[in-house]
């Protein structure tokens, strides 16, 4: 958190991002490190600077309101952390590996050079420290720089720079109560000598002031975790020590004596990482789940700024929800998450279980494992189960799309839709909005499908007026319906059971024919669309793609690929699919009337890719190659193992992130200050003196068209004029204008300005009895009255100057 | 081996402890009136019994002028034992009704005793005895316990609710502090279980409350407050340095709070709760502070030696955590040939017979019995006097015992399934 506390900066894979603290909103993406950032710290010396480390071995010096590298020192070995305290001139401290030993890394100090240029090689390397841990976590920095405190394993070793000596305790290693006592984390007091461990078996030591020397140490337990502390962080002063743990609850410890410990629980996930801001007016925790919460100086939550949300499994695909466009998946245990791609912001959250989840290892939890939206997003289906190995727990749940709420009601809880786990789920999507062609389909390992209908209550009584129900349960030769399919009319539901596809009619429900493939299993099946309809396309276990003629019932062409994912385009006849081999995924674009791709991009990704879908864009793209046709109409993504989200783009990476990095809000960056005060001051005005609507309007335009002062503000202070010189100026458009200012006055005002900056001196005093004078007609008559030139006002002054004061004299 | 599980002995709990920092012995009351002197150089070695008494009861133990220890209790007598003889050498009483708390002043010249009418009194320390000095102010509410301030000049003495500072020249009341503000809307009282007075001017409470309070006694107001526990912090002790203390509750935990620096080299100290301890199942009646070691007694009869691992140079035997749960002296002793036993318990004797099996097996293999373990008598001592120590004959037939004033010798006499005791 930047010192005040209105930026959040984060590090975030090859990326810093800086968020604002009042809006949520990324403000700044800086980009430039060829690996990932390990660690981030402001400058001490520049609170408007950032250093960065990463893995491609540099440190880079940002300014991060305007997002540029002011320089790169290189380092060379990899950078596993960076620390920056404040009480050391030019050098910063980095974790690095040392080149083959038996203590893999080491706490070295760099020394940042002064030299000029971009691009410094940071040559003065002294080692602090040998044999420290690798996280970033495990290293802190002590009151005024004096030492060191680095953890590992059951040591714990504070360096005092002063006189270059180190001091290890060691803690004996106890396995007591499941939980092995090592240490997993260390911060230091910044006023006192004080030092805080966090431990795995949820217990925090605290070690007092006597650690330098070896003999006389002590410390105190503080033990309310249950399980691993993740991280300690400080408040400023010291007067209270903040521990975040897998039990997502923020506890407070406090220093004073007689004060009770605090908490803030329901935090959602595991606490990674606590970080404290430099005024103490805020603190953030960040969360497994790729999320950071924002909590206020008294403990109470404010902000949550999360993007996609990282859960444990993602059971239920990549969905896109055809209302919102935004991909949905697996959110927080039990919650469906809605993820905007645009802005990279989950737009909310959905509790599908409704059940307090408990975080303990080893316990069955109830989890959505599918989803499936109906009738352009007006339908919800969502099946959650409970890892039970023998019986599993289903429920199958239809949700409506309520228009009042803007959000989805449960209409429906079937418990135990099938005897076994569900597989697939689909519905038949019409064109046509009629309720009662809604069918949904739901295949499971109990060899089975089933197909559900909308009924309507014939109960008076009941809340809703539609349920549903199941209407068909259809089986072939006993083996396990594993996908299901609609044809794009909704005429054909396709199902395949282990290695046949069976197709059928959705009307009568009659089995048409059967296609196969006989090595392996069939793991997807999708129809083809528009042109492409009368093709089924399947994949299956032994590395086949095949396609099938539905007129012919043969047949067309397959292709030997290891196939993962199969995603058609809802727009367009194109189907994506990819494929994994041990060197990598490689994706291939193809229509199924074709049997030679479109589109080909072999080894795109190293990883394993676990999921797909295809997103319409909001307005066709323009592609400018033929080979990038595909992605004129929706945009392909990816999801992988690690729960990286990946897209493919005809566009170079600059191209895109340039927009991203222009928007820089003046407005909401304005520190809080006197000048700024005044300002809202001066803007506030007017809106109070006119009572008329219409007034208002001309006014907030008068505000906007303020010209001296956005300049004042938007231009860099070294190219600005003297102060003096801005005086005159800047007091000028204080001046309340008058509405009905002549065109010829716009033209003199430049002469006007001259004018008064010649007689300021006794000018002083009219222009702030003018102030106080204007209201009163504006208030009464609604619109101004005068229509004086400017010789005329200058008349009138003139004459309120003159000493009447003899009148008195009678 | 005979497995007996028929000695039915209950210890007695520890009272309250007082140590010696020049001998380097500590001093242990039991509840049962027992005083045990146990020797710290000497590897913990329990030197010194002195046999309990069933009209006296220790509150409070205290050594004064070199190696004289004395002890006071409910009976209202302060006395002095008499630790070559084991027994009690001067009684006085206190004319205060029951006394519940006495100190010693450092250089052990004068004793101080608080008593259950609210009144402190003052003895001076002669050499054959204690004399009394003078009384000093007196208000309501017992003395539970107090202290001395390191000069001499001032005691600080608890109550319930309160405590109070009385100068000692002038024996006035100087300041009345209450203890029990800041507790919200509960209206009880709050009984200042344990006191300590350090040369700062530092007072240091614990009360009912489970509090270890910090005051300054000039101005009356709190300095520091921790809540140790969420019972009765019920004793507590001060290093003699002044830089460490000992907090025992009444849930069987004790608590180390030190004083330590804030700063690397700064002379800005403070209080720090740092070690918490539970070795006892039941109340920690009392604890002492010698310089290496944490000594603590409860009222599960245990006493628990913590030394201090930062304040010990090398590793031995000192270093161990020492626990004493079983008595140090003989209770049963055993006819060999006549296979009987002999329990000794505070103010009576049993006799059993030891069980007999016919049966042979192999180690390690319990055997059944054919003969279950017999209780044949019981011995009722007379008089108040608690029995210092007793044997039976090998032949079974003989049964000694003495208190501190009395040696007695009785012939059992056994034929067939009578059995008779005659007094000799």
């Amino acid at each position: 958190v930047s010192s005040s506390s209105r930026y959040l900066l984060c590090a975030s894979g090859d990326f810093v991002k800086v968020y604002s603290v009042a809006t949520e909103e990324t403000l700044q993406l800086m980009g430039g490190h060829a690996d990932r950032v390990t660690g981030i710290q402001l400058n001490p010396h520049n609170h408007m600077q950032l250093y960065s480390s990463s893995l491609d071995g540099s440190i880079k010096l940002w300014d991060f309101m305007d997002g540029i590298a002011i320089k790169t020192f290189t380092v060379g070995s990899k950078l596993m952390a960076l620390y920056a305290p404040p009480d050391f001139e030019d050098s910063v401290f980095v974790v690095t590996p040392k080149s083959a030993d038996r203590d893999p890394f080491q706490l070295v100090s760099v020394k940042l050079t002064k030299a000029a240029g971009q691009d410094v090689e940071a040559k003065e390397l002294s080692v602090v420290l040998s044999g420290v841990n690798a996280s970033p976590k495990c290293i802190a920095f002590g009151r005024e720089g004096k030492y060191v405190a680095s953890v590992k394993q059951f040591e714990l070793c504070v360096y005092f720079f002063k006189n270059k000596l180190a001091q290890r305790f060691s803690l004996r290693p106890s396995k007591a109560n499941g939980g092995s006592n090592h240490f997993t984390c260390v911060t230091c007091h910044p006023m006192e000598d004080c030092i805080a461990t966090g431990h795995a078996d949820g217990k925090i030591r605290v070690w007092y002031a006597n650690f330098h020397h070896r003999k006389d140490y002590t410390y105190s337990t503080l033990h309310w975790h249950h399980d691993t502390v993740m991280d300690l962080a400080y408040s400023v002063e010291g007067t209270y020590l903040l521990s975040g743990g897998v039990e997502a609850v923020l506890v407070v410890w406090p220093n004073e004596s007689d004060c009770q410990r605090d908490f803030l629980p329901r935090l959602g996930s595991p606490i990674e990482h606590i970080s404290m801001s430099a005024d103490g007016s805020q603190c953030c925790t960040l969360h497994t789940d790729n999320r950071i919460t924002i909590i206020s100086s008294n403990l109470r939550f404010s902000k949550s700024i999360q993007g996609l949300i990282k859960s444990s499994n993602i059971k239920t695909g990549l969905v896109v929800d055809p209302r919102t466009k935004a991909l949905v998946l697996n959110g927080e245990p039990g919650h469906l998450q809605f993820y905007c791609l645009q802005t990279d912001q989950q737009l909310f959250s959905l509790d599908i279980v409704q059940r307090t989840y408990i975080h303990q290892a080893g316990l069955h939890q109830t989890d959505l494992v599918k989803v499936a939206f109906g009738a352009q997003g007006k339908w919800l289906a969502t099946v959650e189960e409970r890892e039970e190995v023998a019986d599993p727990e289903l429920q199958l749940k239809l949700w409506y799309y309520n228009e009042e709420t803007q959000s989805f009601k449960l209409n429906t809880r079937i418990n135990t839709p099938h005897e076994d786990h569900i597989t697939d789920m689909c519905f038949r999507e019409m064109d046509e909005l009629e309720d009662d062609s809604l069918i949904l389909v739901t295949t499971g390992k109990d060899c089975v499908f089933k197909v559900w209908l909308m009924v309507e209550n014939t109960d008076p009584e009941a809340q809703q007026r539609v349920s549903w129900s199941c209407d068909f349960v259809g089986s072939y030769h006993n083996y396990q319906a594993t996908n299901c399919c609609f044809s794009e009319d909704g005429s054909l539901l396709a199902v395949s059971f282990e290695e046949t596809v069976t197709v059928w009619d959705s009307v009568t429900w009659d089995l048409k024919c059967t296609f196969c493939c006989p090595p392996g299993k069939i793991r997807n099946i999708c129809f083809g669309r528009l042109t492409c309809s009368k093709y089924l396309i399947g994949a299956t276990d032994y590395g086949f793609l095949c396609c099938w003629n539905l007129l012919s019932c043969a047949l067309e062409w397959s292709a030997h690929l290891n196939i993962l994912v199969l995603q058609p385009d809802p727009l367009s006849e194109y189907i994506a699919a990819v494929s994994w081999l041990p060197t990598g995924s490689s994706l291939f674009v193809f229509k199924p009337n074709e049997a030679q791709p479109v589109y080909i991009q072999r080894n795109f990704c190293k990883q394993k890719i676990q999921l797909a879908a295809f997103v319409p864009r909001d307005e066709p793209e323009m592609v400018s190659s033929e080979k990038y046709l595909w992605l004129r109409r929706s945009q392909l993504f990816f999801l992988t193992k690690t729960q990286e989200l990946m897209t493919l783009s005809a566009k170079s990476l600059e191209e895109r992130l340039t927009p991203a990095s222009k928007q820089l809000a003046v407005e909401e960056s304005l520190p809080v200050t006197p000048f700024s005060l005044l300002l809202g001051k001066h803007r506030r005005r007017p809106s109070q003196e006119n009572t008329d609507l219409g007034n208002r309007v001309v006014q907030n335009k008068h505000e906007q068209e303020s010209p001296a002062v956005r300049e004042l503000l938007h231009t860099p202070a070294h190219v600005l004029p003297s102060a003096s010189f801005l005086c005159s100026m800047f007091i000028n458009s204080l001046l309340i204008s008058k509405e009905n200012k002549s065109a010829e006055e716009v033209a003199d005002e430049v002469e006007m300005e001259s004018e008064q900056a010649e007689d300021d001196s006794d000018e002083e005093g009219g222009v702030t009895e003018m102030e106080q004078d204007d209201p009163s007609p504006v208030e009464s008559l609604g619109e101004l009255p005068c229509k004086l030139t400017k010789s005329q006002e200058r008349e009138l002054r003139k004459i309120r100057k003159v000493d009447y004061s003899w009148i008195a004299a009678f | 081996v005979h497995r007996v599980r028929f000695f039915g002995l209950v210890p007695a709990g520890v009272r309250c402890l007082a140590y010696q920092a020049r001998g380097a012995r500590l001093a242990l009351a039991r509840t049962d009136g027992a005083v045990e002197i146990y020797n710290f150089g000497a590897n913990y070695f329990q030197e010194k019994v002195i046999p309990g008494h069933e009209t006296r009861s220790v509150e409070a133990l205290c050594w004064a002028a070199g190696d004289r220890l004395f002890g006071a209790g409910l009976s209202g007598d302060i006395v002095e034992y008499d630790l070559a003889r084991l027994s009690v050498s001067h009684s006085v009483d206190g004319c205060g009704g029951p006394i519940w708390s006495m100190e010693a002043n450092r250089s052990g010249t004068q004793l101080a005793i608080g008593c259950e009418d609210g009144s402190v009194k003052l003895f001076q320390v002669v050499p054959d005895g204690i004399q009394f000095e003078r009384n000093l102010d007196r208000r309501k509410g017992r003395i539970l316990c107090l202290s001395w301030h390191p000069s001499g000049s001032h005691i600080v003495a608890g109550s319930i609710n309160i405590f109070r500072v009385l100068d000692v020249s002038s024996g006035l009341t100087v300041q009345t502090v209450m203890v029990n503000c800041r507790v919200q809307k509960v209206k009880r009282e709050c009984v200042v279980w344990s006191i300590a007075f350090l040369s700062s001017g530092t007072v240091i409470t614990s009360d009912s409350f489970g509090r270890v309070q910090f005051w300054d006694w000039e101005k009356g107001t709190v300095q520091e407050s921790y809540t140790v526990s969420t019972s009765a912090a019920l004793s507590m002790a001060v290093s003699e340095s002044e830089d460490s203390l000992i907090v025992g509750t009444s849930s069987g935990t004790t608590h180390q709070l030190q004083l330590l620096p804030v700063k690397m080299d700064s002379q800005e100290k403070r209080w720090v709760r740092t070690k918490p301890f539970q070795y006892h199942t039941h109340d920690v009646r009392a604890v002492a502070h010698s310089p290496t070691a944490l000594i603590s007694g409860g009222l599960d009869a245990q006493l628990v030696i913590r030394p201090l691992m930062e304040k010990v140079n090398k590793k031995n035997y000192d270093v161990a955590l020492r626990k004493f749960t079983f008595p140090h002296r003989r209770l049963v002793s055993c006819a060999r040939k006549a296979r009987l036993l002999l329990f000794q318990f505070s103010q009576h004797l049993e006799l059993w017979r030891l069980g007999s099996t016919e049966e042979t097996g192999k180690d390690g293999e319990v055997l059944p019995l054919c003969r279950m373990p017999e209780h044949l008598v019981q011995l009722k001592s007379k008089g108040p006097e608690h029995i210092s120590c007793s044997c039976v004959s090998p032949c079974g037939s003989w049964i000694a015992y003495s208190t501190a004033s009395r040696f007695h010798l009785c012939r059992v006499q056994c034929e067939g399934n009578t059995i008779s005791v005659k007094k000799v």
